[in-house]
């Protein structure tokens, strides 16, 4: 019992300070092309990052839904999406024949032994995390139908606050 | 408990410098259940009633450092179906001191690795399966050019709290071809493998000391096809069964995939081939086999698809790479195949709708080596393919239709067989095989402002085993955060059990919460093809997640 009493203490102290740096990891792109992560998600604008695996219902539905309406987003905001696969070797050559399949326009990367996903802390996918000048600013774990509107609310909410500065 | 004292305060003397650009991450993940008596089930509740596996790491990163520790706990005991070795255990599971600069990349303490596909070595950490074969020791990361890397691997694999007898040291290299040598029109690249492990073999010489493995690997991407080939090829050990050596000779074996795909916008078609021949490698020569998953070094997943539905999961397969000469029970590997197709009928067809529809199929065969056995002299010869006995054949088609702004459904359709030994454990080809048909139906309705109602009907037909099934999912999302649902099996055809359950789940940021309350059926739990057989229970389990 002691050592729970310790552990969420230390949670407690540790989700205050918690920071929101992007882990220094390297990912492969489909072809097989190192890619850090910190380096692909280096962008002017807002970057969704989706953690996800071809044998996640909530996943590949979060990304389908988000893939009706992504020329919009793209349009109106210039937000972009980062599919990071954490299909393991079993499942992971099932990857590029889906994306394609399902005719996603994202930028696919692989984490194959799941080196960002335990960074992370993601105990489950999808995780879907909005990063904006190299920090984390929101994230979300799991997908309920809808739950793509309330994350292009968050850009749109956060982009014009950033205008008024 | 001073151990933790100590970690405390060095991570709060930490915290001085994390204002000074370094950070902190990690998480906390607590998985724990109450298990209640069952008279329906015949369940009996076990003395330790509350079980909990929970999960503290940490890391903290300082420009090029980083360090990080995992603290664990299986109080009082560990979740049911977990390996004994973690049951009433805590401490420190893993630590590591990372370096990562320009070329190089040091790891000293824990790693996770992989070689190719993993077959020759892979070592991860999947909590729900109570699978962690960190290894401690040292990896050394060296990328002197951009086309070109070398992985070096020395140490011993975790094994609970523990770790294993066997040492085990590697090295991997990647070559880019077309990168090395500017070819813009098709990508190549190969690999190499070498892994090998040391275990004292004591006075006996007739068991080898060191067991060497070497494998090559070759990928490509050309227009729209892609595809690549591995091959592993293990040297002379022991068999084992059991923690007991089951025969007196040695035997080598080896592991081949080859992958080939075609991928254009609208359509992908994947197919993988793989055969394993007594295909084995544990970091203990005595660890083979364990139904617990422990101590692995090479990885060979069932190469099956991972199906999503309750009833599509009671049938599936759990791969077979190992030799086994008994007269009750013979095999010596496997060997099959998988093809998956994916298909968009575009929007404004006739099938396709205002939205378009969204097709994907699977079909896959997995059969046991067709071998000759000598049982008295515990030998085996085997073919390359042969006609070895079916033990899995599946065939899949599932249509996804967004119907309208606010219905969309998915329809499933799925024929199984499988060998009873494979669902049940035990001698293969005994027992006969079991088909099972399996239809579901998924409606889903979105409400104003992210409310959502899921509906998922299904039914499975069976002649044989547990016969027919019906089952039903209800789930109600009041938002992005907050869910609740209801959920039936219903095995009808025989034992007129119902495995119900009610739950919810609450997600926000940082934080998820799961609850559920019901009846778990038991049998094989397969993630990434992995399995552990879970017994039937009853009662409350709750998860918790917290990333920072």
């Amino acid at each position: 019992m002691k050592k729970l009493v310790l552990l969420f203490s230390l949670l407690l102290i540790f989700n205050i300070n918690a920071q929101d740096n992007i882990p220094n990891i390297d990912l492969k792109t489909i072809d097989g092309k190192t890619l850090n992560i910190q380096e692909a998600t280096n962008k002017d604008n807002f970057v969704i990052v989706s953690l996800w695996a071809t044998w996640c219902v909530p996943c590949i539905k979060e990304l389908d839904a988000i893939s009706d309406v992504y020329d919009e987003w793209q349009e109106e905001t210039g937000v972009e999406l980062i599919a990071v696969s954490v299909d393991d070797s079993r499942t992971v050559k099932r990857v590029k024949a889906l994306i394609n399949g399902k005719g996603w326009d994202y930028q696919v990367l692989l984490d194959t032994n799941n080196d960002l996903k335990r960074a992370l802390g993601a105990s489950t996918v999808p995780l879907t995390i909005l990063i904006k000048d190299n920090k984390i600013v929101s994230r979300h774990s799991g997908y309920s139908p809808g739950s793509e509107d309330d994350l292009y609310e968050k850009i749109k909410e956060l982009s014009s606050e950033g205008n008024l500065k | 408990m001073k151990k933790i004292i100590l970690c405390v305060a060095i991570l709060y003397s930490g915290f001085t410098f994390a204002q000074d650009g370094g950070y902190f991450f990690g998480g906390f993940e607590s998985n724990s259940q109450w298990l209640l008596d069952d008279k329906g089930l015949n369940f009996i509740a076990p003395e330790d009633q509350f079980r909990a596996n929970n999960y503290f790491r940490l890391d903290y990163n300082l420009g090029k450092f980083t360090a990080g520790a995992q603290y664990e706990t299986y109080l009082p005991a560990a979740l049911l179906g977990y390996a004994p070795i973690y049951n009433g255990n805590n401490g420190i599971g893993t630590y590591y001191l990372n370096f990562k600069h320009k070329t190089l990349d040091i790891t000293a303490g824990y790693f996770y690795e992989q070689f190719g596909n993993g077959l020759i070595l892979r070592s991860f950490e999947d909590r729900q399966l109570g699978i962690n074969n960190a290894m401690k020791g040292v990896r050394v990361i060296f990328t002197p050019l951009d086309y070109l890397n070398f992985t070096c691997i020395y140490g011993k694999t975790r094994n609970g709290f523990d770790i294993s007898e066997g040492i085990t040291q590697g090295i991997d290299a990647n070559l880019d071809i077309s990168e090395a040598l500017k070819i813009e029109k098709i990508e190549l690249s190969i690999g190499a493998s070498y892994v090998s492990r040391h275990q004292s073999s004591g006075s006996n010489d007739s068991i080898p000391s060191n067991v060497n493995a070497y494998g090559g690997r070759f990928n490509f991407v050309a227009g729209n096809f892609y595809g690549g080939i591995e091959a592993i090829a293990k040297g002379p050990d022991v068999i084992a069964n059991e923690g007991q050596i089951s025969s007196n000779k040695l035997y080598d074996g080896t592991a081949l995939q080859v992958d080939l795909g075609y991928a254009k916008k609208g359509l992908g078609v994947n197919a993988t081939f793989r055969r394993l021949e007594n295909f084995a490698f544990y970091a203990d020569r005595l660890a083979e086999g364990n139904i617990y998953n422990q101590e692995l070094i090479s990885y060979t997943p069932a190469l099956t698809k991972q199906q999503d539905y309750m009833l599509t999961n009671i049938y599936v397969y759990n791969a077979q790479p190992r030799l086994i000469i008994e007269s009750y029970d013979q095999r010596a590997g496997e060997v099959g195949a998988q093809i998956d197709l994916y298909y968009k009928i575009k929007k404004g067809t006739a099938l396709g709708g205002k939205y378009g529809t969204k097709i994907a199929t699977n079909f896959s065969y997995w059969a046991g080596l067709d071998a000759e056995y000598n049982i008295e002299n515990r030998w085996y010869e085997a073919k390359f393919i042969g006609k070895g006995p079916k033990l899995f054949r599946d065939f899949s088609l599932e249509v996804k239709k967004k119907i309208s702004k606010k219905w969309s459904a998915v329809a499933t359709f799925q024929n199984v067989i499988v060998d009873k030994g494979i669902v049940y454990g035990g001698p293969l080809e005994d027992e006969g095989d079991i088909e099972a048909s399996i239809a579901v139906l998924e409606g889903t309705y979105k409400l104003e402002s992210s409310k959502s109602i899921r509906l998922v009907l299904q039914h499975l037909w069976a002649e044989k085993d547990r016969k027919n099934w019906a089952a039903g999912v209800l789930e109600y999302n009041f938002n992005s955060r907050f869910a609740l649902y209801v959920a039936d099996n219903w095995n009808y055809g025989d034992t007129d059990i119902h495995y119900y359950s009610v739950g919810g789940s609450y997600s926000k940021g940082r934080t998820r919460l799961g609850v559920n309350y019901g009846r778990q059926r038991g049998g094989l739990i397969c993630i990434g093809g992995v399995c552990r057989f879970v017994p039937e229970n009853t009662g409350v389990t709750a998860n918790l997640t917290v990333s920072f």
